[in-house]
């Protein structure tokens, strides 16, 4: 090893990662398993076994689950025609650039945006009622329950989806496509045979990305519902500022969930990427 | 009736055309080679049997059945194109089977096939290798048996051999060859290679602007080039300027001698031609002066200069002692192997 | 059929993403009633802790950059130059940020660094503004560290390093003098993306406590009817300026880059 010296290099890096991001986490994780005097214990982690903690993580993972799967399908859609489903090619880059804007409007101002648009008095609601009669909210659409929040979720899952899966349709090549068309393949078979088994590990990692995204989101929620939606990032900022729960600890098992939450999506993913490249390098 | 016919094709990009009014009929079993430099249309006369491309005009016939209307995935057409298209995703075996596969063909039939392509093309221990475990030459065998494996009627290759080193190419062209005349199977190779069009065709069609300049043998083509594109795209020409004495009798005059041709030379602006190894040098005949030469091994090339042109005279290296920069030599008129040449209206 | 398809796909989409920005734009123009006007944004705008709040988001953003630039160029320059064999390391420390919800992240520095820790951050307004800077170049990691090891890739790092090393130039030379300027473009677009994930945060800057414009924003929504759409409009186009001055000079820089 020649190495020698060399690590100093990035020594600034690991410093800075291990005293803002891994240090803290641990904390979270080992805190998860202590009581107040410091001794190892499980029942936090039975604390998480309560009813309104239980439901709040069911509506996270399925409001989580609900916007990535729709998040990849319109993404991956949308993606696809501008790529190679023969919609003119400058639609392309303003495509891209809105949704870099998009991705990124996430948080507070989306929740106004939503509120503006589909609350009470937004203007979709209001014009749906003028013109053709439809009262969405005597329905049972609400903004502040799973589909509204999905809904809303969706104006910055499918832009990220666009802006991951983009490169990689444009990495499928055109001889592909003919030498499966020439063979004697439809449509159908050669994306089910040739182009989405290319695709998969991206698909995978997508998923697993948009998944953690909208799990951990805070603002967005909370700017739409206050504290009235009991998914759990919420639950757990109410915890953290004391609001509702007075036990520390159940935070921090609150937050080990959450980091076994996402950790599980993406160790799926690793799993199966890995199970799906062994034809890569 | 011939196997495949193309039929007056016509291609045009918007308003510039690619492909003017191309005919063609080829034999079942042939080996037509499309030769010429990039952009003359070749590719795109290849697309369009293929089925990637519609035709503006014209039809195309496969075995006497109407194909122009047809998507690729019905023409029942093998092709291998030039940056070895094999699917990453899928192994060895599952690439050379995946016609079979899309076509139904049940497992253990389609295994066998398979073992018996991989045979054909000298893989048979590869079958479980994916694309990018294998070298370039590889993998266009492997792109050349998946072609092959659906039993199509008429095989393409496009440029299969232009991303391979030169060794690899010439070995692989032989083979491709072999397989191609054991199989019997009708085949249309895209090159902008004169060497690998003359080496392994049948005949040949040279491309020019969209237009089939010349259509014939090998000899047909190196020997009896019908345009100056032709003969210039194909091996070396040497130009000379030369007088018409008599056109129905084929006489012309070249510094001072008389070179009687013994046919009659066509109407138009035409050259006096030779090859390098079409020229004989003798004792007496047409003046030129060494410029230059050049010790190939088995053969010696001689620059030289006559009148006003540069020349190049090849020929086998033998006792003979080389010539010197700056001797004067004489082309033979009788010995030598003249060539005429049409111009391009 | 295919076209079809996607005309629909992109028609559905537009409407999707348009209708909010309408309605919102729409929205804010609703203050007075029954006519349209400006006062939403007249009163944003007039209100001393917008731009108190505005500002402070404006400079943690600029010092967020600032952090991730020292941070993340000297590092993935080092790594590729010497330690190639550490960079999937490296790229999946840069990754977990984006595994690891902010909150969590948050929820540990509030724990780690209270006033009776080894390191009390959180007991002075200083102490914590730093903590809150370090958390945003946490965000902003995957985007930084993304863009310039791209950037680093068009480079070939070992024949630069080395020849300026054979003129004589020292590391910190190397760094900012010729590694950071070829990969300005990669850094400004890892820069722009930092800024906007900065200015409007809010979980991390409302539980630091710190007077960010992102819980200036949510208490403003759960207390005025008109004035967050109108806060809405001003942060979409702070957004969409932030893209478009990243594309541009992204642009200019490969064009200064091939002219060359």
């Amino acid at each position: 090893m020649r190495t020698g010296w060399n690590w100093l290099g990035v020594l600034p890096f690991f410093v800075f990662a291990v005293l803002f991001l891994v240090l803290p986490t641990m904390n979270i994780v080992i805190g998860a398993f202590r009581n107040p005097q410091g001794e190892f214990t499980l029942a936090n982690l039975a604390g998480l076994s309560a009813p309104r903690i239980v439901d709040s993580f069911a509506i996270s993972i399925r409001i989580s689950l609900a916007s990535a799967a729709l998040g990849c399908l319109v993404g991956f859609a949308m993606a696809a025609a501008v790529v190679m489903g023969g919609v003119p090619a400058w639609l392309k880059a303003p495509l891209m650039t809105f949704s870099g804007v998009a991705s990124n409007f996430a948080g507070v101002p989306l929740a106004f945006a939503f509120i503006a648009t589909l609350g009470r008095v937004g203007l979709v609601t209001m014009l749906l009622r003028q013109w053709f009669g439809i009262n969405i909210y005597a329905m049972g659409f609400n903004l502040l329950s799973f589909w509204g929040l999905t809904l809303t979720y969706l104006f910055f899952q499918i832009p990220l989806m666009i802006l991951i899966i983009t490169p990689a349709l444009e990495g499928l090549r055109r001889e592909w496509r003919e030498a499966a068309e020439v063979l004697g393949a439809s449509t159908g078979q050669y994306w089910r045979m040739v182009a989405l088994p290319i695709l998969f590990p991206s698909l995978l990692g997508a998923f697993a990305l948009l998944f953690a995204n909208s799990f951990g989101a805070v603002a967005t929620a909370y700017a739409l519902t206050g504290s009235s939606l009991s998914i759990v990032p919420i639950m757990l900022f109410a915890q953290i500022r004391g609001d509702v729960l007075q036990d520390p600890h159940l935070g921090y098992a609150m937050a080990f969930g959450m980091i076994v939450v996402t950790g599980i999506a993406n160790l799926a993913y690793v799993i199966m990427r890995s199970r799906a490249e062994r034809w890569m390098r | 009736m011939s196997f495949l016919n193309l039929d007056h094709l016509q291609k045009s990009f918007g308003s510039t055309q690619v492909v003017h009014d191309f005919s063609l009929s080829v034999d079942k079993g042939e080996f037509i080679s499309f030769l010429g430099p990039s952009g003359c249309g070749k590719t795109t006369v290849l697309r369009m049997v293929a089925g990637f491309e519609e035709p503006s005009e014209g039809r195309i016939l496969i075995d006497g059945q109407d194909v122009t209307r047809l998507r690729p995935n019905q023409r029942q057409i093998g092709m291998v194109f030039q940056a070895y298209a094999l699917f990453p995703n899928l192994n060895v075996a599952e690439n050379v089977g995946f016609g079979l596969k899309v076509a139904g063909v049940p497992r253990s039939e389609r295994a066998s096939r398979v073992a018996e392509m991989l045979e054909l093309i000298g893989l048979p221990d590869m079958a479980a290798r994916f694309p990018w475990q294998l070298s370039g030459g590889q993998q266009q065998r492997v792109a050349l048996a998946r072609a092959l494996a659906p039993r199509p009627r008429v095989l393409l290759l496009d440029e299969p051999l232009s991303a391979l080193d030169a060794k690899i190419r010439v070995s692989l062209r032989n083979q491709i060859r072999e397989i191609q005349q054991q199989l019997g199977i009708t085949t249309i190779f895209v090159t902008h290679d004169q060497e690998e069009a003359l080496s392994i065709s049948d005949r040949i069609v040279v491309m020019h602007r969209g237009i089939a300049e010349q259509t014939g043998t090998p000899p047909q083509i190196y020997n009896q080039p019908a345009t100056e594109f032709v003969a210039g795209f194909v091996g070396k020409l040497n130009l000379f300027d030369a007088t018409v004495l008599d056109r129905a009798s084929g006489l012309v005059s070249l510094a001072g001698s008389e070179i009687r041709l013994n046919r009659p030379i066509p109407p138009g602006r035409v050259s006096l031609a030779a090859r390098p190894e079409g020229l004989v040098l003798a004792e007496t005949g047409i003046p030129a002066e060494v410029t230059g030469v050049e010790f190939l091994g088995s053969v010696q090339r001689l620059r030289a200069r006559v009148g006003e042109r540069d020349i190049v005279l090849d020929r086998f290296n033998t006792d003979a002692s080389l010539p010197q920069t700056g001797d004067r030599l004489h082309l033979s008129p009788e010995l030598s192997r003249w060539l005429l040449v049409s111009h391009e209206q | 059929m295919k076209r079809l398809w996607s005309w629909g796909a992109i028609i559905a989409g537009a409407l999707y993403f348009l209708l909010p920005l309408i309605g919102t734009l729409e929205f804010s123009l609703r203050m007075r009633r029954g006519e349209y006007s400006l006062d939403a944004y007249r009163s944003v705008l007039a209100d001393p802790a917008f731009r108190a709040t505005f500002g402070y988001s404006v400079a943690m953003a600029l010092l967020t950059i600032l952090l991730g630039v020292l941070i993340v160029v000297p590092t993935a320059y080092w790594v590729r130059l010497r330690l190639p064999r550490l960079r999937p390391v490296i790229e999946f420390i840069t990754l977990l940020p984006l595994v690891i919800p902010a909150i969590v992240v948050v929820f540990g520095y509030i724990r780690l660094y209270n006033t009776s820790s080894l390191l009390p951050l959180t007991g002075s307004a200083t102490g914590t503004n730093l903590l809150l800077l370090c958390g945003y170049a946490t965000l902003a990691l995957p985007y930084m560290y993304r863009a310039v090891d791209t950037g680093l890739s068009t480079l070939d790092v070992r024949s630069l390093t080395e020849a300026a090393q054979s003129l004589g130039a020292g590391w910190v030379r190397i760094i900012g003098n010729l590694i950071l300027p070829n990969v300005m473009g990669a850094v400004m677009s890892g820069a722009f993306l930092s800024f906007a994930i900065v200015i409007g945060e809010f979980t991390m800057a409302a539980l630091l406590n710190r007077p960010a414009f992102g819980p200036y924003m949510q208490l403003l929504g759960a207390n005025r009817a008109y004035e967050p759409a109108a806060l809405a409009v001003i942060a979409f186009a702070a957004t969409w300026g932030c893209m478009g001055l990243m594309q541009l000079i992204s642009r200019l820089a490969s064009v200064r880059r091939t002219a060359r």
